[in-house]
């Protein structure tokens, strides 16, 4: 019953955002949520589900979107005549499509080779996409308008919220199939394939062939948030389906947390937002990305979810609380000295004039004002140190199995 | 009446010839130990029957269906389970999917994503049985790699035999384990293959004496010998080649 | 058509070279630690704008000495503090971790020396034309950059095959565990090598600064490239990479200089098409349009028909 109710959760967020925030920022972030996290989750099929390592993801989320765009242009021109909210189930099947004969040659290996031929794959792409024009539209790539459709249910789809509900539903629908398709034998094979390749094969199971699906069931998916994207911008050039998008959906899935069903959403939802507001504040946003990439990578392996989940003993054991005394104080200094490297950088940034830092005014001519900087980031740093121990130490004490016997994780 | 045959079977990688025209009849329900000095192509020849490697001459049939050089996946299918001798599970999946991992395919449930597997109330039933026949019922919900290593052992046991297969092929099942362990060991593998056909490779005498019906040994890519454990051992082709007064001595000590 | 062929062949081979002092040490990374450095290209972007700022104060060829040193040291930092780390969650995170590094230069770059094209001068000592042919200009510098690259390839198949720690390397390369069990220095060894792989990438960006021009955008456009041509030439062999390298130059070259396409080819044949036919883009594809191409499809085509490359041994 708690999956149900966790559903049930997810289905009220997702239908309850907009009536919450109902600003024009707030609806287009939900709409760039909304595609992100089909995207991711996609990716997080191939990747954290199969341990198949995809630098050209974005082909099949820029190959559903563009034929996407087209049929938005068929309806227009009324050469096909059906209703708009299917257009993520066109570029569904493009994605589909797509992966089915990538896939019939590049998921005989995982690894490095598979890696090496979606980085291939992904440039012909994208280069072939600049090279044909008539249906990529070179640079400026092709543009459409949603609401020569049918009305669906008397909705035009002339307003962005609209456009929301409609991705919400789409989104949920795709996040059932996906959680649906880990529970199944092709899902769990999966699994055991990016474990152990060899093994799977003398249990009965050809390794390629559970690849093959994982990878065309991910290349549909990758399809429908391509759709969404379509509906949502109503163009679509060549570089979504670039590497730098591909880029983007790895860092998403890989901070949010690979292991977990759930840590691609997070990744998503945190990477809109550092990419909608974090960019309001600071022209520095994109470097503050990478650094919070390769910190979640070298201290967080397993992203987000992963530290959520690291406190699934602990609370099921009811020792929860204890730690949170030892996370704060050993939290705010790391935080104080998170912010004032962040402090500084800006500083370096806007060499020889004043500007807001939180509630700060900071100026890099100012030496006192850098004297005072590196004075809370030393004791910050030392203090966050000092207190290590401790939270280590209370760590131990509330993950500690008082009796073997009492056995599991949980 | 045999169920798996080997006829004139080779193979070589490069110029070295590890396998020299093996032939070799393994009967339906016997237990068949195959043993033989280090370096003999034990593993190899396992290697060879169950697909993992390609045959340079000479054919294997299993049932009367001929399966040289096919893929281990569809030998597995035809009802052929084998362990390897460096434990070979999968690490990150929980101890109850590993054993139900290897039921799947024999259930009939193949590549689907149509079934669900919570709603295989049957097969997982089946599963946590299979679990508490090899003593790890308590560990269901453990990641594999994070067993202990006689556990793992188990496991990698339990992976090899729950597909219901009726030959099942054991590569050192006991290898690296204390001597209590190994005891458990030898009573949980005659408890799972009762009934079955079991082949296996094993270094430990003792063990392959108490268990088998019949030994094979292999000896520099051939078998020297295939016979009844008392006339293996009075063998005087295999007592120069490979058992060794003291290995003798220790067998027959066992025996009174 | 002489002179263009032969323009192109001594361009293609001062690409190829250069190609060739990234791929190296790539390639030895990869036979040594088994990652693939996606950020080896942005070692390369650093030792660029390492010498540009060097060479602001004390000249070019200061500039030239210093500035692999310190691209060197950065990338042995990188291999003890970060990528060791990683090391242990497996090779998945490690290619993840170098993909961020790669994309966490590039901003710092950025940060640092701001997102326009710097002005990077080759030295004045080399700006003459070293020969002239066909009434075309063969400059000093490209010349100085061929014999810089053949001598590092020299230099390094000299340490590789003669000198004792190459010795081990090579020993390394074909049985990592065994070296390791005869009591060298294994972390030490990958730490050097990471030092020196990066540290030519360095070299390279320090010659290639001044004629490919220095932008926060350099390592991209060699990046994927340097990839193939180490996965084209067999992961892990030197050699390979190294015919690898040249084909590539002197590939792109050929296709760049030639005006060859589909047209022609049409001609040939006797086939008309009219323009407003739907693929008409097709029809009008010509050589030099696809030249970037080229690469990405040979290392697709090499990955299915021979996932080991012209001349690799080792799989994964």
């Amino acid at each position: 019953m708690g999956k149900f109710a966790a559903w049930v959760g997810y289905l009220i967020v997702l239908l309850g955002l907009p009536q919450l925030f109902d600003s024009v920022l707030a609806i287009t972030i939900f709409n760039q949520m909304a595609i992100a996290i089909v995207f991711a989750l996609s990716y997080n099929m191939l990747l954290g589900q199969g341990g198949m390592l995809s630098f050209g993801h974005a082909v099949y989320f820029g190959l559903g979107g563009f034929m996407a765009v087209h049929a938005l242009i068929m309806i227009e021109f009324e050469t096909v005549y059906f209703s708009i909210t299917l257009i993520p189930l066109v570029g569904g099947l493009i994605g589909l499509i797509a992966a089915v004969f990538v896939g019939s040659f590049s998921t005989h290996k995982a690894g490095t080779v598979f890696a090496m031929i979606s980085l291939g794959i992904g440039e012909l792409v994208a280069a072939s996409s600049l090279i044909f024009v008539s249906f990529f539209g070179g640079e400026a790539g092709v543009s459409a308008d949603r609401t020569f459709g049918p009305p669906f249910f008397g909705v035009e789809f002339f307003q962005d919220v609209e456009i929301y509900y409609l991705s919400a539903g789409w989104v949920f629908v795709s996040t059932v199939f996906m959680y649906l398709f880990t529970q199944t034998p092709a899902g769990r094979m999966a699994n055991a394939v990016r474990d152990n390749p060899e093994r799977a094969e003398f249990i009965g199971y050809s390794a390629r062939r559970v690849r093959f699906i994982s990878f065309c069931t991910s290349g549909f998916f990758a399809g429908v948030a391509g759709g969404l994207f379509a509906l949502n911008y109503e163009f679509i050039t060549e570089e979504n389906l670039n590497a730098v998008t591909s880029g983007r959906v790895l860092l998403m899935a890989y901070i949010g947390g690979l292991g977990y069903f759930i840590g691609p959403i997070i990744g998503a939802v945190v990477l809109t937002l550092m990419n909608s507001l974090l960019s309001n504040y600071t022209e520095l946003w994109m470097l503050y990305l990478g650094m919070m990439f390769v910190l979640t990578v070298l201290f967080l392996p397993r992203g987000f979810a992963g530290f959520i989940m690291m406190h699934q003993t602990a609370w099921l054991r009811g020792k929860l609380s204890s730690l949170f005394l030892p996370y704060l104080i050993t939290g705010t200094p790391a935080i104080m000295f998170g912010g004032s490297i962040l402090a500084a950088i800006e500083m370096l940034h806007h060499e020889g004039e004043p500007f807001g830092f939180l509630f700060l005014t900071l100026d890099s001519g100012n030496t006192l004002h850098w004297l005072a900087l590196a004075a809370v980031g030393a004791a910050s740093y030392f203090a966050c140190r000092r207190s290590l121990g401790q939270l280590n130490v209370a760590w131990e004490e509330a993950n500690r199995m008082d009796n073997p016997t009492e056995g599991g994780p949980g | 009446m045999s169920i798996l045959s080997l006829h004139n079977v080779s193979k070589s990688f490069g110029k070295t010839e590890i396998i020299r025209g093996v032939n070799l009849d393994i009967q339906a329900g016997e237990r068949h130990a195959i043993i033989g000095p280090n370096g003999a192509g034990k593993s190899t020849l396992f290697h060879l029957i169950s697909g993992k490697y390609q045959l340079s001459s000479g054919r294997i049939t299993f049932r009367d269906q001929e399966i040289q050089n096919r893929p281990p996946y569809e030998i597995a299918r035809l009802g052929l389970a084998r362990s390897f001798q460096v434990t070979n599970i999968f690490p990150r999946l929980s101890v109850f999917e590993n054993v139900r991992c290897g039921m799947l395919w024999q259930q009939g449930l193949g590549y689907s994503f149509r079934h669900l597997l919570g709603r295989q109330t049957e097969l997982n039933a089946r599963a946590i049985h299979l679990l508490e026949e090899i003593n790890l019922a308590d560990r269901a919900d453990f990641p594999a790699g994070e067993l202990a290593y006689a556990q793992q052992r188990a496991l990698e046991l339990g992976v090899a035999i729950a597909s219901g297969a009726d030959l099942i092929m054991l590569d050192e099942p006991v290898a690296g384990m204390s001597l209590s362990e190994a005891e458990a060991a030898v009573s949980l593998i005659r408890k799972i293959t009762k009934g079955k056909t079991l082949v296996m490779v094993e270094h430990d005498m003792n063990i392959v004496f108490d268990i088998a019906d019949r030994i094979s040994v292999l000896v520099y890519g051939e078998i020297i010998a295939s016979d009844s454990p008392q006339a293996v051992r009075a063998n005087p082709k295999v007592q120069e080649a490979y058992l060794g007064e003291a290995a003798l001595a220790a067998a027959g000590d066992n025996d009174a | 058509m002489l002179e263009v062929f032969v323009f192109s062949t001594l361009n293609g081979l001062v690409t190829g070279l250069l190609l060739f002092m990234l791929a190296s040490g790539l390639t030895l990374i990869f036979s040594m630690m088994g990652v693939l450095n996606f950020a080896h290209a942005s070692f390369y972007m650093l030792g660029a704008y390492f010498a540009y700022s060097i060479s602001l104060k004390l000249g070019f060829w200061a500039g030239l000495l210093v500035a692999p040193i310190l691209v060197g040291t950065f990338g042995a930092l990188v291999e003890r503090y970060a990528l060791r780390r990683v090391h242990a969650h497996g090779h998945v995170a490690e290619l993840v971790f170098t993909f961020g590094l790669a994309f966490l230069i590039e901003e710092a770059v950025q940060f640092f020396w701001g997102a326009d094209t710097k002005n990077y001068q080759s030295p004045d000592l080399l700006d003459f034309p070293l020969f002239t042919l066909f009434g075309q200009e063969f400059s000093a510098y490209r010349g100085f950059m061929i014999t810089i690259s053949v001598g590092i390839f020299l230099a390094l198949y000299y340490v590789l095959t003669r000198s004792r720690i190459g010795i081990i390397i090579q020993a390394a390369i074909t049985h990592p565990h065994t070296v390791a069990s005869l009591g060298h220095n294994v972390p030490l060894i990958f730490m050097a090598v990471f030092g020196v792989g990066t540290g030519l990438a360095g070299v390279a960006g320090v010659i290639a600064g001044p004629v490919l021009t220095t932008f926060p955008g350099m390592a991209v456009v060699l990046g994927s490239i340097v990839f193939v041509i180490v996965v084209i030439g067999g992961l892990g062999s030197l050699g390979g990479a190294f015919v690898a390298s040249l084909m590539i130059g002197l590939l792109q070259s050929y296709a760049i200089a030639s005006n060859l396409g589909m047209p022609d080819l049409l001609n040939w044949l006797g086939l008309e098409f009219s323009r407003d036919h739907p693929l008409n883009d097709l029809w009008t594809l010509t050589l030099p349009q696809i030249a970037p191409v080229l690469p990405f499809l040979l290392l697709v085509l090499v990955l299915i028909f021979r996932p080991t490359g012209l001349a690799g041994k080792r799989e994964e």
